[in-house]
């Protein structure tokens, strides 16, 4: 499966890893330094709002998501039927925000014979293109 | 410490300003202390420049109640404000700056419309977190998504807290809400954050609560009160099922005290979504970890149950004026205690209440003990 990658902090004392870099642990007065995580992770809860805020669509579906080296994202995703606590999920940053893709066994056939269809390019752009797609027209407000 | 005078409004929609609704409460408590000048006055108020547009609380109040003379604070730790404030007052009084203390909090918002007054509310999010639409129900729905997985709780358990808490608040005069509600119409009500439903929530409401605190002995004594904290980003936390600010404030307050939970024969805990009472129950030692559930199915914590919780109606049916819900968990026990609760009397000398800042990142726990 594709890697991406995206940007978060690591505390030089601690280890902690969050995501999005912040400038200082949580748990100590430390400067982080900046490090890249691989963008794939577990589903560590998730709901769905039926009144969302302003400037966001009904139904809303909000997932917290714990990357392999600890670091937990907020992301959107486009449903959350056939996901579990423990879902294993890839994370995509669309215009800085994320958005997790739970990678079902059809997605995944899908994925690999989309990118067999486009030999050559790098298989990360695809992957991207094909979140993207999902996410195409949805309205987030401009905030 | 000793709790000489409380009081309160009835909790609900109210057409009088919070500067009234804080003095009505503060006249009850003051009189039930029999002093007419406390030493000093800590507010308790969570949002009032947006909620009513007006600032300068501390010294507004005490000028409303004709005490703009005495020195009086503003203290704010989102929505457990009300005991931030009484922590600041038994400060004020341990180091000798005053013997007698008036804290009184208070919110006013069923003015406002629901959207307008979640949004206020949420500001105490971490800003990124809210950039994705988390409000207080979003993330409440996160956790209890999370803990019914790992603390093995069903929504029949949640939902029997909201029953329990509506029938507690039927029995008592100053609750928003006193009318029962079935399981049934419960786990039917509309889908707020999945798995939360519209009667897990805790609703808006005006009020105000005080209590007035003196070095002097008392019937009712505060034997311990802790601060616990955690991260303003959920995020940030290892574990969303269990609330590490709650479990520091107990540990405070049981060190305080000298003793521990098995010694609590009542508690208030902060129910703003049901299963956070559940939750709280674990935090604070009240139960073993994984045991708050079943609690709910024995019946353990009703009045007349084993250990009786949130016998107000907890912030589900009492209501949850934001800055005012600390205080009025500790009027609640000091009628407990003093054996005036009158048609929902239990039988406690120690008495616990636990309040919950922001989505648990500035936690408290106070211990009561009546005087033998």
């Amino acid at each position: 499966m594709t890697q991406e990658v995206l940007a978060a902090s690591r505390c030089p004392r601690c280890r902690r890893v969050i995501a999005p870099p912040a400038a200082m642990c949580p748990d100590h007065p430390v400067a982080m330094e900046l490090v890249e995580v691989p963008a794939v992770g577990l589903v560590v809860s998730f709901t769905t709002l039926y009144s969302p805020p302003e400037g966001f669509r009904s139904p809303l579906h909000i997932a917290i998501v714990q990357l392999e080296d600890g670091a937990r994202l907020f992301c959107h995703g486009e449903e959350t039927r056939g996901v579990k606590i423990g879902s294993s999920v890839s994370v995509e940053a669309v215009n800085s925000i994320f958005y997790f893709s739970h990678m079902g066994f059809a997605e995944r056939a899908r994925l690999f014979w989309r990118r067999a269809g486009y030999r050559g390019e790098k298989v990360a752009a695809i992957s991207k293109s094909f979140v993207k797609n999902i996410w195409k027209g949805t309205d987030r407000g401009d905030r | 410490m000793w709790i000489a005078g409380v009081g309160m409004t009835r909790f609900g929609k109210r057409a009088e300003t919070l500067p009234a609704l804080m003095a009505e409460a503060a006249g009850i408590a003051l009189a039930d202390a029999g002093i007419e000048r406390p030493g000093a006055i800590v507010v308790a108020a969570m949002n009032p420049e947006e909620f009513t547009g007006e600032g300068n609380y501390a010294s507004l109040v005490a000028t409303h109640l004709g005490l703009s003379h005495v020195p009086a604070v503003r203290v704010e730790t989102a929505t457990s404000s009300g005991m931030a404030a009484v922590y600041t007052g038994y400060a004020t009084i341990a180091s000798r700056l005053a013997d007698s203390v008036l804290v009184v909090g208070g919110e006013k918002m069923t003015h406002l419309p629901t959207p307008r007054v979640s949004e206020i509310i949420g500001r105490s999010i971490d800003a990124h977190e809210r950039s994705y639409g988390s409000t207080m129900p979003a993330l409440a729905g996160l956790i209890t998504r999370a803990a019914m997985q790992r603390r093995n709780l069903t929504l029949k358990e949640i939902s029997l807290v909201a029953v329990k808490n509506h029938a507690h608040g039927a029995r008592n005069p100053f609750a928003h809400f006193q009318e029962p509600v079935s399981l049934e119409a419960v786990m039917e009500s509309r889908v707020v954050a999945d798995p939360l439903r519209l009667y897990h929530c805790c609703p808006i409401s005006d009020g105000g609560a005080a209590v007035v605190l003196r070095a002097e002995r008392t019937r009712v004594r505060i034997a311990g009160i802790g601060q616990g904290m955690d991260t303003i980003a959920v995020r940030y936390r290892s574990d969303l099922t269990a609330f590490r600010a709650t479990q520091a404030a107990a540990e405070a307050a049981y060190r305080m005290a000298g003793f521990g939970p098995e010694r609590v024969q009542v508690a208030e805990l902060h129910d703003a979504f049901s299963p956070f009472e559940l939750i709280s129950m674990e935090d604070t030692g009240l139960v073993p970890p994984g045991k708050a559930g079943r609690t709910m199915l024995d019946g353990d914590t009703h009045i007349g149950g084993r250990l009786p919780v949130n016998t107000s109606g907890g912030l589900k049916a009492r209501g949850h004026p934001l800055a005012a819900t600390g205080i009025s968990q500790l009027v609640e026990l000091t009628w407990q205690l003093r054996g005036t609760a009158e048609g929902r009397q239990v039988d406690a000398r120690v008495a616990l209440a636990q309040s919950i800042g922001g989505l648990a990142t500035n936690n408290w726990v106070t211990l009561l003990e009546a005087a033998r």
